[in-house]
């Protein structure tokens, strides 16, 4: 297991699910889609040239580690900064 | 190109920095658009969770409390047009090309202020590309936002303090820091701040936050190390561990921490000149003493003109509103002389100390050691070894880019650009100015593109 969402003294909004190469994740209404599939243990957004697991790096904009394609909305998005909504599919470059 | 909106004044980045901007620039009847990626305003200090998240006493810390009091009175500004989950990608005198939620903006505006802040340095090691390995503002980031541990386990190491502060923060939420590791030996941080024992003193309250964070470490048995650098960080799929100079660590997220370089996409792009920044590396925009670049109507403030932390960036945007409004005709130059007093005051001192604080963390000794494997740019997996070779062959920074794509990719060189220089540097080229700064700043879709004009 790997990234774990803080409960103490956190109220999160409704829950809601997303899609991630077509499987189902489970998250809260105004995370970002990056801290969704980390929380779902989903750390890997692509693989490099040389065949290997890459993840996201910045966490803040600048990297362009974590862009993925929102089926909806197009590729060379930032899920770092994108929030998740019901039912928005999602697809790694994995 | 659709007709732009027209602003008075236009800041990029709703940070310390632009914040105090606007609130200096309140009252004068004038029309404000602030731009921010982030969503919701605060800049990296002040990373907001959700506005749908309640969180008890977030950022509690009494070192917050004057920039929440600064962000409460920025969010009532009635001339502040927030323009959140806007990304600023195209920016020249008088205009600002913006994308966001839907597709490109055009935003006019005669004076323009670019607080964009600062990014983590990248520091490329064996294993840096292995999923759960961060730049440590990035864990932070996650934990003041969303709420997030990034890990069970999660290690810091580098040569910047704030590693402490961000490891106090893990512990204090719940989390796990398997160690802290700083490269430098301790006598080497002490002898850089003790160097000037009187700004260091002036700035106790910061190298409390730091004392009082190793004690919490302290109390949670996570261990603090001096003088142990990494040499590989290791996993199959995920990191698992981190192979140090003193033996093996075990954990499943990691934060580098090597320091910071300020975001100077856009003022390069603008044409404003810049300098060398420090030694983390990267380029400051060089400004005036009302905060104005080389190019008319274009300021800088907070980052943008060099890491010196938030105080030194709220002191900064002050200054740039007020030299804005004197520019304007809106203050006199006695009345803008005198508002400034305090702010330039505060603005030297939070500067010396930083200065301070870079000698203390300067990671240049201290850089792990890059394989032949290793890669540098992240975006078009250009590795070391290859790199290296090309960088023998003699050249500039846009010449190696040209050969290899190091820094051709998405994020337009900022994660490789400071350790394509420091090769060049060492293999006896000088005085690189670096990449040419092209638009975009930030990845666009070719359809947003295509369909603004
Ligand atoms: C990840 C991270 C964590 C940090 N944590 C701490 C900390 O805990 N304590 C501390 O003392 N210092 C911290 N720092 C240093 C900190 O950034 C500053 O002290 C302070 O926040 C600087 O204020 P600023 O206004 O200059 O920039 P920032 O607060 O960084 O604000 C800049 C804003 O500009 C926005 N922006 C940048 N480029 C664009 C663009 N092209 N388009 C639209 N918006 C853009 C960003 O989203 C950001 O909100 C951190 C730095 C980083 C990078």
């Amino acid at each position: 297991m790997s990234a774990t969402r803080i409960t103490r003294g956190v109220n999160r909004g409704g829950p809601i699910a997303i899609t991630v190469d077509g499987i189902r994740i489970e998250c809260f209404a105004g995370e970002t889609v990056a801290a969704a599939m980390l929380a779902a243990d989903h750390a890997v957004f692509r693989a490099d040239t040389r065949g290997q697991r890459r993840g996201m790096f910045c966490n803040m904009g600048v990297c362009s580690e974590c862009l993925v394609t929102l089926i909806a909305g197009g590729p060379h998005v930032r899920a770092c900064l994108v929030e998740a909504r019901d039912g928005m599919e999602v697809a790694t470059r994995d | 190109m659709t007709e732009p909106e027209r602003f008075d004044i236009a800041i990029v980045g709703g940070g310390p920095a632009g914040q105090a901007a606007a609130i200096a620039l309140e009252g004068h009847g004038l029309s404000i658009a602030v731009i921010d990626e982030q969503i919701r305003p605060g800049g990296q200090i002040l990373r907001q969770p959700p506005a749908a998240f309640t969180v008890a006493n977030w950022l509690a810390d009494r070192s917050y409390a004057p920039l929440k009091r600064q962000l409460d009175r920025f969010g009532q500004l009635k001339e502040v047009r927030w323009l959140g989950g806007h990304s600023a990608v195209g920016l020249q005198a008088g205009s600002i090309v913006a994308t966001g939620p839907d597709g490109l903006r055009n935003i006019a505006a005669d004076r323009i202020l670019i607080a964009a802040g600062c990014q983590d340095l990248a520091v490329p090691l064996p294993g840096w590309t292995l999923p759960g390995v961060y730049a440590a503002g990035g864990i932070q980031a996650f934990v003041k936002s969303q709420q997030l541990l990034a890990g069970t386990r999660v290690l810091l190491a580098g040569t910047h303090p704030l590693q402490l502060i961000i490891a106090a923060q893990i512990v204090a939420a719940g989390g796990t820091v398997a160690a802290v590791l700083f490269a430098q030996p301790r006598a080497h941080m002490i002898a850089a701040l003790a160097a000037q024992p009187l700004t260091a003193l002036g700035r106790a309250s910061d190298l409390f936050a730091a004392g009082t964070a190793m004690a919490t470490l302290a109390r949670a048995g996570a261990p603090i190390r001096f003088g142990v650098g990494l040499s590989a960080l290791t996993g199959r799929d995920r990191v698992s561990g981190a192979v140090t100079s003193a033996g093996n660590v075990e954990c499943d997220a990691v934060g580098l921490c090597y320091g910071f370089v300020p975001q100077s996409a856009l003022p390069r792009m603008a044409g404003a000149r810049m300098t060398a920044a420090g030694p983390a590396g990267g380029w400051a925009c060089v400004h005036d003493d009302w905060m104005r670049t080389s190019v008319p109507g274009l300021y800088a403030a907070g980052e943008t003109v060099g890491v010196a932390g938030a105080a030194a960036a709220a002191a900064g945007g002050e200054l740039a509103g007020l030299g804005i409004a004197l520019d304007l005709g809106l203050l006199d130059a006695d009345t803008a002389q005198r508002a400034a007093q305090n702010s330039r005051r505060r603005f030297a001192r939070h500067r010396a100390f930083a200065s301070l604080l870079d000698a203390a963390a300067d990671p240049r000794p201290f850089f792990p050691a890059p394989d032949s494997g290793t890669i540098v740019c992240r975006c078009e997996d250009v590795e070391f070894g290859p790199l290296s070779e090309r960088v023998s062959a003699g050249g500039s920074a846009n010449a190696v880019k040209l050969a290899t794509r190091c820094g051709m990719g998405a994020c337009q060189g900022r994660n490789c650009e400071p350790t394509l220089l420091r090769m060049i540097s060492a293999a006896g080229g000088c005085d690189d100015v670096g990449f040419t700064a092209r638009f975009p700043a930030r990845a666009v879709s070719i359809a947003d593109l295509l369909s603004s004009d």
